[in-house]
């Protein structure tokens, strides 16, 4: 569903942040992107949505070139949603303004079905529906700024971070949410993440990004036993759960 | 007295005028804007155009909407490579780029003395010509006031809200800043420009020291005080500024002040009133009022 190749990319006339990375996620997939802080995995994430242009190498999405397509039509036309890792909610509107700008362009019916299907699905926004979102603790905000995203029925979902700044109770909703759209929808998930013992254990691939190439990459239940990995990446020998 | 009462009302309104126009830019859409008197002088040599031209007076509007519009779109445009710091340094030289070729060139603009003996509107309804100007730029006003009100609470206002908030945000929702950017500018700066012809016919004088920079931060000082993003509210700052200004003689001749008091006593006004707002009342007379949009 996704492919990127060779990915070159940075900011303004700075240099290279990412120096040639190759990735793919496929549809029904959770993709894990993993990497100390500073290496480079929310800039890989917005150039892939389209918030920074590649200087080098091509994305596809589904066979489609879309290297040079900006995030606000990648959204409108390519059906994808893109989580960003801060500042993810309007905090002067309600909750439900929110989730409904994501859905500008379904007809009216579609978008109370499924506003009423998201409001059953995260109960924990159905009750503070017409609360500000600047009300919202930072977990809310997450579920909100994930909802927002799923209204409009992407078949890409890009998330930076989504269970940043959670509590353990929280992640692990969060994270089942995650899991559960990507069985349900049969999405292509491609997630950022600082929580790594967490973030594999829902996902199906990995890859780990140091000074912006790709260090290495595996299946998720493989990296989760390597112990050489667990040391070099994922902080020491503290065992998952 | 009750003429000068119509004068600083019928300035007042033109000042409205130009208000709602940087309010739709900065207030709504967090376009800071440093270089608005440019659009206005676009109006204002519009107009001169026209008479210098000799093509009938009312042909200046549109020559002056068509060079407001070509420069807030450079203006838009530039905005797509700039943060918006930068952008507000770069629209005020811009605007006084302008101005100082206008002083420094002769043949088309009269240099620095500037355009005189443009038609003044409605002169034939003497002595009631003050009042009938100061009704027409009432009616001005109130239109340009509908048509903003109608503007930013529709669709593209709420997407205008959203670019201000959370540029990043807005965008991974589809919006276009770009886009959103040029509309915007497009519109305010006719609109400006409309200010700035029925300035023109008002004064029936054109100058470049019309479009010196503290003009903008006049009104700047309206928006700020009557209300960033309420129309009702920038346009109550735009009459609270102007008659504060415009009395400060009488001041002076109550308390017997010297000359110098006057300009001073404007800056303070300004200056003073700036601060004093952003201190305790940072959101201005008339608060915006958030929210209440459906979604759309
Ligand atoms: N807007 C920007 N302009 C210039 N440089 C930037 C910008 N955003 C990030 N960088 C730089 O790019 C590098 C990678 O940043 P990036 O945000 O991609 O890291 P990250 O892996 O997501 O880190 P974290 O785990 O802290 O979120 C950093 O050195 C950062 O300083
Ligand atoms: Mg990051």
């Amino acid at each position: 569903m996704i492919e990127a190749k060779d990915i070159r990319a940075g900011y303004g006339d700075g240099a290279d942040i990412l120096t040639g990375i190759s990735l793919s996620a496929d549809r029904r997939e959770i993709v894990t992107i993993l990497g100390p802080n500073g290496c480079g995995k929310s800039t890989l994430l917005k150039t892939i949505a389209g918030y920074v242009r590649p200087r080098a190498g091509s994305i596809t999405f589904g066979g489609t070139d879309v290297t040079a397509v900006p995030i606000h039509e990648k959204v409108r036309h390519h059906k994808v949603g893109y989580v960003p890792q801060t500042d993810n909610v309007f905090g002067t509107l309600t909750v439900a303004e929110n989730i409904l700008l994501g859905a500008r362009q379904l007809a009216k019916t579609e978008k109370e079905k499924r506003f009423a299907a998201l409001m059953d699905q995260y109960p924990a926004l159905a009750g503070k529906k017409t609360r500000k979102a600047s009300a919202l603790s930072g977990g809310e905000r997450q579920i909100l700024s994930l909802a927002r995203a799923l209204i409009a029925g992407p078949e890409i979902l890009l998330l930076d971070e989504p269970s940043a700044g959670l509590s353990p109770l929280m992640m692990h909703e969060v994270f089942d949410a995650i899991g559960a759209i990507r069985d349900s929808e049969g999405m292509c998930i491609l997630m950022v993440e600082q929580n790594a013992f967490e973030a594999l254990g829902i996902a199906d691939r990995a890859y780990v990004l140091s000074l912006g190439q790709v260090a290495m990459t595996a299946k998720a239940s493989d990296l989760l036993e390597d112990p050489a990995m667990r040391k070099l990446y994922l902080g020491g020998e503290v065992h998952a759960e | 007295m009750f003429d000068f009462f119509i004068h600083v009302a019928s300035i007042a309104c033109l000042y409205g005028v130009l208000a709602l126009s940087l309010n739709l830019q900065a207030g709504f859409t967090g376009l800071v804007n440093f270089g608005l008197i440019a659009l206005f002088g676009c109006g204002t040599y519009g107009a001169a155009l026209a008479s210098g031209m000799g093509w009938h007076p009312l042909l200046g509007l549109p020559a002056g909407i068509a060079m407001a519009a070509l420069l807030g779109l450079f203006y838009a445009r530039l905005g797509r490579k700039l943060s918006s710091d930068y952008w507000g340094i770069a629209t005020l030289s811009i605007a006084e780029i302008i101005r100082i070729s206008i002083t420094n060139e002769q043949a088309l603009t009269g240099g620095a003395q500037g355009i005189s003996g443009l038609p003044l509107l409605f002169a034939g309804l003497k002595p009631y010509d003050g009042m009938a100007r100061l009704a027409l730029y009432v009616v001005v006003l109130a239109l340009v006031w509908l048509f903003c009100q109608r503007l930013v609470k529709s669709a593209f206002g709420l997407s205008m809200k959203l670019m201000r908030e959370e540029p990043q945000l807005a965008r991974s929702l589809g919006y276009d800043l770009d886009r959103i950017r040029r509309v915007v500018m497009l519109v305010s700066s006719a609109i400006a420009a409309f200010a700035g012809f029925l300035y023109a016919h008002y004064l029936t004088f054109v100058g470049p020291d019309q479009l010196v920079s503290p003009e903008t931060f006049l009104i700047w000082s309206m928006v700020i005080i009557g209300g960033v993003a309420n129309n009702r509210g920038v346009i109550a700052g735009a009459f609270l500024m102007q008659f504060a200004m415009a009395y400060v003689p009488f001041i002076k001749d109550a308390l017997e002040l010297p000359t110098d008091f006057v300009a001073a006593a404007r800056l303070i006004i300004v200056g003073g009133g700036l601060l004093a707002f952003l201190l305790w009342r940072p959101k201005g007379l008339f608060p915006e009022k958030v929210g209440g949009s459906n979604g759309r």
